[in-house]
């Protein structure tokens, strides 16, 4: 449509782009020129060139936690998208059941992260948590430990209350995917004689697995931001055993003041979210895929 | 052919939506108990249901006041991101102009970068600013962040619309504003109700700007706000058990009655 006056379309475009210049793509600049120097957030800066990035490929608490978010990445996917799809392949696979399973495991989505991190720090606590309580009530009191302390448990512990939380998301996804499969599909390979099983993992997995591209993207991208649940859980301790890049650069900035070397591995980070990102676009653009 | 058998699913997934649902039935049991009793034993049942220390967490805790905050900053973000973001979508989608698609991947890059590429700089410009410790300093930035979804998403409800709508319109003599406003706004209903609930929530659930950009204990909304009374309160469980049941049991609720479209919304929210 040719508009009335030719300026009108900026107009209504401008508030949108100025609050999004302001709020976002300026500070993105801003944060760029930032990790260029040495730099307290007050007084001079210092022009310090690469030297940031260089400290950090060297800091082996900055590469540590890339270690940590990759682990972190790979159990979530098993924790959320494998058993999500498990549990929507069972439910789709009886349809007319009672739709309140889906409504009931969808239900942490919706729960404040920070709300559900300080939930489940009672649940791990060593002295009157759900966990070691029951692992008592069954007698296997040897395993009763606390759970966020020990540099040995702490990280999957945050990987399973993650699972907990995002598992009936990907559920609901893929269900709704799982229903669009036209049931001729599914009994003409009934009719060939395959299982279940087998028409689970051979027809309908094949069939919704752009749905399963786009949430593998999700759970990447979304694992390398996390932050609430790592920051209430464990702050990143024991001795940095969950440290992630995200609460690393948040501590460097914010506590210890250092803006300029947090500045750095904030552009680092964002360079790996992104990065993941245009590949994952790429990949599936050269498929030809549909979005 | 080898079906489980309908039964043994159904009891399979029950047990599973119970054992799912333990903590939080743990959290309200454990509100109503003392320290000594949430010690003792975790299974069991408090002596009585007492809600006094719900009130205690509400009014002296300030889980009261940091409701109202989130309330605030959570309704005043998602009317701006509606207002400008609708705008926005309706000049995308309707009008053809120079730099429109320089200008649409410009907004696209907000659905790429995370916080961390921004909210260092964002911190020190908003204490330059003077917006440091105030409530915009929230509703700025949650209304950015949600600004380059919530166009995208209103710009592929308008470009379903016919032409011809808009067309008939301008033919009968409406300008530019009265397009926007009696033809494009009415006929968003559905989009604009699906980006105010992924909008609400995530603006809600927002926590690390909150943290990091709220100090003032009478402007905390609800993640930061927690976080505070759990420090204030950091041995009193049951005050703690008492301000989670209240924070988390009204969502629960609100879910429950709303659940097809909050599912909906959520799922449209980051599927993009």
């Amino acid at each position: 449509m040719r508009p009335h006056k030719p300026l009108t379309p900026y107009l209504f475009a401008a508030p949108a782009l100025l609050v999004f210049a302001f709020a976002v793509l300026a500070p993105v600049l801003a944060t760029g020129a930032f990790s260029l120097t040495e730099w307290s957030g007050f007084g001079p800066m210092t022009f310090t060139g690469l030297g940031n990035y260089v400290r950090a490929l060297g800091d082996d608490v900055f590469v540590g936690s890339f270690l940590h978010v990759t682990l972190y990445i790979v159990v979530t996917i098993v924790l959320e998208v494998a058993f999500g799809l498990v549990l929507a392949g069972v439910l789709a696979a009886r349809r007319g059941g009672s739709p309140w399973f889906r409504v009931a495991l969808f239900t942490p989505v919706m729960l404040p992260m920070v709300v559900v991190a300080v939930l489940w720090s009672f649940v791990y606590n060593g002295d009157f948590g759900l966990v070691n309580a029951s692992l008592s009530a069954i007698g296997l009191d040897g395993l009763t430990r606390v759970w966020l302390g020990d540099p040995a448990t702490a990280l999957l512990a945050v990987c399973v209350v993650s699972g907990w939380v995002y598992a009936g998301f990907y559920m609901a996804i893929f269900y709704a995917a799982l229903t669009q499969i036209p049931p001729e599909v599914i009994e003409a390979a009934r009719l060939d004689g395959a299982g279940e099983a087998r028409i689970f993992a051979r027809v309908k997995v094949p069939m919704i697995r752009n749905a399963v591209e786009v949430c593998l993207l999700l759970c990447v991208t979304g694992g390398f931001q996390t932050f609430d649940l790592f920051y209430v859980l464990t702050g990143g301790g024991p001795y940095n055993a969950t440290e992630i890049p995200t609460t690393y650069l948040t501590r460097v900035v914010f506590r210890d003041g250092e803006v300029g070397y947090g500045s750095a591995m904030a552009v680092l980070m964002t360079a790996v979210v992104v990065l993941v990102g245009i590949v994952f676009m790429r990949l599936r653009r050269g498929r030809g895929a549909e979005a | 052919m080898r079906r489980v058998p309908r039964v043994l699913v159904t009891v399979a997934f029950t047990a599973l939506s119970v054992a799912f649902f333990v903590p939080m039935i743990w959290m309200v049991l454990s509100s109503f108990k003392t320290n000594a009793e949430i010690f003792a034993g975790p299974f069991s049942l408090p002596t009585g249901l007492e809600f006094g220390r719900w009130a205690e967490a509400w009014q002296m805790g300030g889980i009261g006041g940091y409701a109202l905050n989130s309330l605030l900053v959570t309704a005043l973000s998602v009317l701006l991101i509606l207002v400008v973001g609708s705008a926005a979508a309706f000049a995308f989608s309707r009008y053809v102009f120079r730099g429109r698609g320089a200008l649409m991947g410009l907004l696209g890059l907000g659905l790429l970068l995370p916080i961390q590429s921004y909210f260092i700089a964002q911190s020190r410009m908003f204490t330059e600013l003077g917006l440091g410790d105030t409530r915009w300093a929230l509703i700025v930035p949650y209304t950015a962040m949600g600004l380059p979804l919530a166009v995208y998403l209103l710009k592929v409800y308008l470009d379903a619309l016919p032409a011809e709508l808009f067309e008939a319109a301008r033919v009968d003599g409406a300008g530019d504003l009265r397009i926007y406003l009696q033809i494009a706004v009415p006929l968003l209903k559905p989009g604009i109700a699906t980006v105010a609930v992924f909008s609400a929530l995530s603006c809600w659930n927002e926590f690390l700007l909150a943290l990091l950009y709220i100090q003032d204990d009478g402007l905390k909304t609800i993640p930061a706000g927690l976080l505070a009374f759990s420090s204030r309160y950091v041995t009193d469980y049951g005050l703690l058990f008492s301000a989670l049941s209240i924070i988390t049991l009204p969502m629960i609720v609100i879910y429950l009655v709303f659940n097809r479209q909050v599912v909906a919304g959520i799922t449209a929210g980051s599927l993009k």
